[in-house]
């Protein structure tokens, strides 16, 4: 069994909570996620074995999501914006600076393991600073390649925070916190950290 | 997609029957209330391009390929998915719909490899049919910024899937959830990412994989074993049965070079609802090795001799009447094969009783017991009606496997109870009370405990009809036809003889003297050692045989048989439809069929009024001899009078 009993008893909590065992595929896929920083084959098996459905079922719900990871992630995200506003604002030069300077392709995690990064998202939704990025959750505007490289040797140093800045220690699920925060974000907004260039 | 349990009342069924009337590019017809706008246009003969629509599943809408203009409705509205209403007016060809359609085409097309020349789907593909008729015949896109997939992706040992073919009709995934219920292949990521793919990458292991690449609309999925085997126009297409169980699936045989290429469906809803079991459809490989007998042939004194037809009939005649003379018809044995015609068996039988004075008859090995015709008065799309349905033993669909979708359907579709016991579950402990109709389901071999079962469960109320599992792709009919032990045509009563075991121990232990044998090699096959035996010990023996082997080798005439698809006949499935098959293949040996073979071994014996054994005048003269038949023409079932109504 990948899951520990802790996980495996939140996934059965949520398969009672809802009519059909397909609505439990979401929250089950967290659990796993938090636990284990990403998706192993073996937990999909593992989670639906525990809701009565087909693997496959769960794989399509996996993979239909970016935000869930297929692999082990590096210590810190990192997320380009290329959507057009970012776009027009020099994104892709941005993006071409990260892969040289972190020396993998977007989906890629540096050989240290410090580093995943990407540049295929959708619209970060802050398009009025573009170009815009998200290291760890946390949006940075008016990126240059300069302030780039500011935030990825700041980042480098450290433990990755965990989300909505109140606690900066390091809890065990920390690698996998993070994904929740665009949820997070909504309802709270203060915890959303801009930073922009003048605070470095 | 989970619950779509409908049951009929009675108020649905004159729903049904209820008739509203659409316009569709001008013209008025009248449709069942309910009907999808692109049947309604079928109806007229108007065409509405579908992708992700499938005559037996539910509709999506995924792929907009069939979007019409109806009515006053501000959008164009996918035919697959809109209920006709009364009054209805729908547009289907107009500059606005032939723009929408050149659309979707290119969008299709934009990515896709246009590997068509080397596609197994050329020539019967959806994508290039439609292409040509409703796409725009030139792209604006460069074909070498195409986004590339994986192709010949092994899916299994049965099925590759090439992912840049792929439409995302989800037709292969609806046929997982709504067919199958074993949800193999599901849509992998999203957007221009996403690709049909199964968990992990992992083979696929269903039974039933072979009806993907017919319901893939395009060359995404196709067969390993028809890989570059063939164009559609190469094939010369034979409308048959499958050749691999008694369910009697409708297939067509699509033959190249005279070479059996692939088994496709041919859809009768009755039977096989257009689904095929792997088994079956991968049958294909059998009927092209082998080695065949060409010749008549005479053994005799260590020495073989090729002769004619007639000759070979005249021998043959000459020896059975000898043991007949010396020893009486106690001393032959005759054993016929599931695998014979209606037509074959009845005159074997016949060959048998009246002419060789021979009682002992069978068509198989297995001590079957007493057959009764109640044992299929359950049809096969009569499960779906069926309330509850008692599932005898383990697994009666392990032979005929198609069943499985049946029930499957039956459950899903219109709610009936499956119940699945053990053979000798006691019918109390059932619970079944008040039932409309009820169904038992067991294979032979546990034939009388399904009829007890039945008995117990049947009341005032309550109807219950059965359903035999039998093997062999006529075992049915070879029961009907009375090539059986203790029971003639019809199951009548008959004089008594030896089964087809007991057969086989009394010739090897010389009470048995002569054998007649038609197409008896694969079961003779499975007796082992005790047909080797028999046969040794056996002087005469006379073989009709299509196939070389053990009987071929051992008789003391030989005449050459045909292969189930080079011949003309009837076969019986399980629920007792009498279904036509003819020859997709040319005959492997100049010899007629068997049936003008029987005659004229009948009249060489000294018997008269046998005809020419055409197949078309047995099947005239046994249909006169048992009622049931009289009726069944080809494609109906044989309806027998139940146990205890006159006859
Ligand atoms: S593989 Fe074929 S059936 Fe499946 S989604 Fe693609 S085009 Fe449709
Ligand atoms: S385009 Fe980058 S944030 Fe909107
Ligand atoms: S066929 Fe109607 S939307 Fe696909």
């Amino acid at each position: 069994m990948t899951l520990s009993a802790a996980s495996r008893s939140e996934i059965q909590g949520y398969k009672a909570r809802y009519p059909e065992p397909r609505s439990a595929v979401l929250p089950s896929l967290w659990v796993v996620q938090h636990e284990l920083g990403y998706l192993p084959v073996p937990a999909m098996r593992e989670i639906a074995g525990i809701l009565g459905l087909e693997p496959s079922e769960v794989q399509a719900v996996a993979t239909f999501y970016s935000m869930f990871l297929d692999k082990p992630a590096g210590e810190h995200s990192v997320v380009v914006c290329r959507n057009v506003s970012c776009a027009l604002r020099g994104a892709d030069e941005l993006a071409a600076h990260v892969e040289r300077t972190l020396g993998c392709p977007s989906g890629g995690t540096t050989s240290d393991g410090q580093f995943t990064w990407e540049s295929t998202v959708e619209c970060l939704g802050a398009c009025g600073g573009a170009p815009a990025i998200q290291v760890d959750h946390r949006f940075h505007e008016n990126v240059t390649p300069e302030v780039m490289d500011a935030i990825l040797g700041r980042s480098r140093s450290q433990p990755a925070p965990s989300v909505g800045g109140e606690s900066e220690a390091a809890s065990t699920k920390q690698r996998g916190e993070p994904k929740t925060a665009p949820r997070a974000k909504r309802t709270s907004r203060p915890k959303r950290a801009h930073i922009d260039p003048g605070d470095l | 997609m989970a619950n779509k349990t409908t049951t009929p009342s009675s108020s649905e069924g004159l729903a049904e029957a209820e008739k509203v009337t659409v316009t569709i590019d001008g013209r008025e017809v009248a449709v069942p209330r309910g009907s999808l706008v692109v049947d309604a246009a079928s109806s007229l003969g108007i065409h509405i391009p579908i992708y992700c629509a499938h005559p037996k599943l539910d509709p999506v809408a995924v792929c907009r390929m069939c979007l019409v203009r109806v009515g006053k409705m501000p959008r164009l509205q996918p035919a697959c998915a809109t209920v006709v209403s009364d009054g209805m007016v729908v547009t289907t060809q107009s500059p606005e719909v032939a723009k929408v359609r050149e659309g979707m085409l290119e969008f299709l097309l934009l990515n896709h490899p246009l590997d068509c020349p080397v596609c197994d789907r050329g020539g019967e593909c959806d994508l290039q049919d439609f292409a040509v008729r409703y796409g725009p015949q030139t792209s604006r896109f460069p074909i070498t910024q195409k986004s590339h997939a994986a192709k010949a992706v092994v899916l299994s040992d049965k099925i590759e899937l090439d992912q840049e073919r792929c439409i995302l009709c989800w037709r292969c995934t609806r046929y997982y959830d709504e067919i199958t219920g074993e949800k193999e292949l599901v849509l992998v990521r999203r957007g221009i990412d996403t690709v049909i793919d199964s968990f992990n990458g992992e083979p696929l292991t269903s039974d039933f994989q072979g009806n993907l690449p017919e319901v893939c609309p395009v060359g995404a999925l196709t067969h390993r074993q028809y890989r570059f085997q063939a164009r559609p126009w190469d094939l010369q297409r034979t409308k048959g049965i499958c050749p691999e169980c008694s369910y009697g699936c409708n297939i067509n045989i699509d033959a190249r070079d005279f070479e059996i290429k692939r088994f496709a469906s041919r859809d009768n809803p009755q039977v096989e609802d257009m689904w095929l079991c792997d088994r079956g459809r991968y049958s294909v490989e059998k009927w092209s090795h082998g080695s065949r007998v060409r010749h008549p042939l005479i053994r005799a004194g260590g020495e073989v001799r090729e002769v004619g037809v007639d000759e070979a009939v005249a021998e043959a005649a000459r020896q059975l009447g000898e043991v007949l003379r010396l020893h009486g018809g106690g001393a032959i044995g005759v054993i016929g094969s599931p695998m014979l015609t209606n037509e074959e068996l009845w005159l074997l039988q016949r060959l048998a009783r009246e002419t060789l004075d021979c009682h002992n008859c069978d068509h198989q090995l297995d001590e079957l017991g007493n057959v009764s015709a109640d044992e299929h008065s359950l049809g096969i799309a009569e499960i779906e009606d069926c309330e509850t349905v008692v599932v005898l033993g383990a697994e009666p669909e392990a032979n005929t496997p198609v069943l499985t979708l049946r029930l499957h359907k039956a459950q899903l579709r219109r709610g009936v109870e499956v119940r699945r016991v053990e053979h000798d579950a006691s019918p109390a402990s059932l619970g079944i009370k008040g039932k409309r109709l009820v169904g038992v389901i067991a294979d032979e071999v546990h034939r009388a405990y399904a009829a007890d079962m039945a008995d117990a469960l049947a009341s005032g109320n309550t109807l219950v009809k059965r359903l035999t599992v039998t093997r062999g792709v006529n075992g049915r009919g070879a029961k009907d036809m009375g090539m059986l032990p203790t029971q003639g045509p019809g199951y009548s009563r008959v004089t008594g003889g030896k089964d087809g075991r007991q057969i086989l121990h009394a010739a090897s232990a010389g009470a048995i003297k002569a054998l007649l044998l038609v197409g008896a090699e694969t079961v003779l096959r499975g007796a082992g050692i005790l047909a080797e035996k028999a046969l040794a010990k056996v002087d005469v023996i006379i073989a009709i045989e299509p196939r070389a082997g053990i009987v071929a080798n051992a008789a003391s005439v030989v005449i050459p048989g045909h292969t189930y698809f080079e011949k003309r006949g009837s076969v019986t499935n399980v629920e007792g439809r009498v279904q036509r098959v003819s020859p997709a293949l040319p005959p492997a040996t100049a010899a007629p069929q068997e049936t003008r073979v029987l005659a004229m071994l009948a009249a060489a014996l000294g018997a008269t009024g046998w005809g020419t054994g055409d197949p078309f005048e047995v099947n005239t003269m046994l249909s006169q001899a048992i009622d049931a038949y009289r009726g069944a023409g080809n494609g109906g079932r044989a309806l027998w009078k139940r146990q205890g109504e006159p006859r």
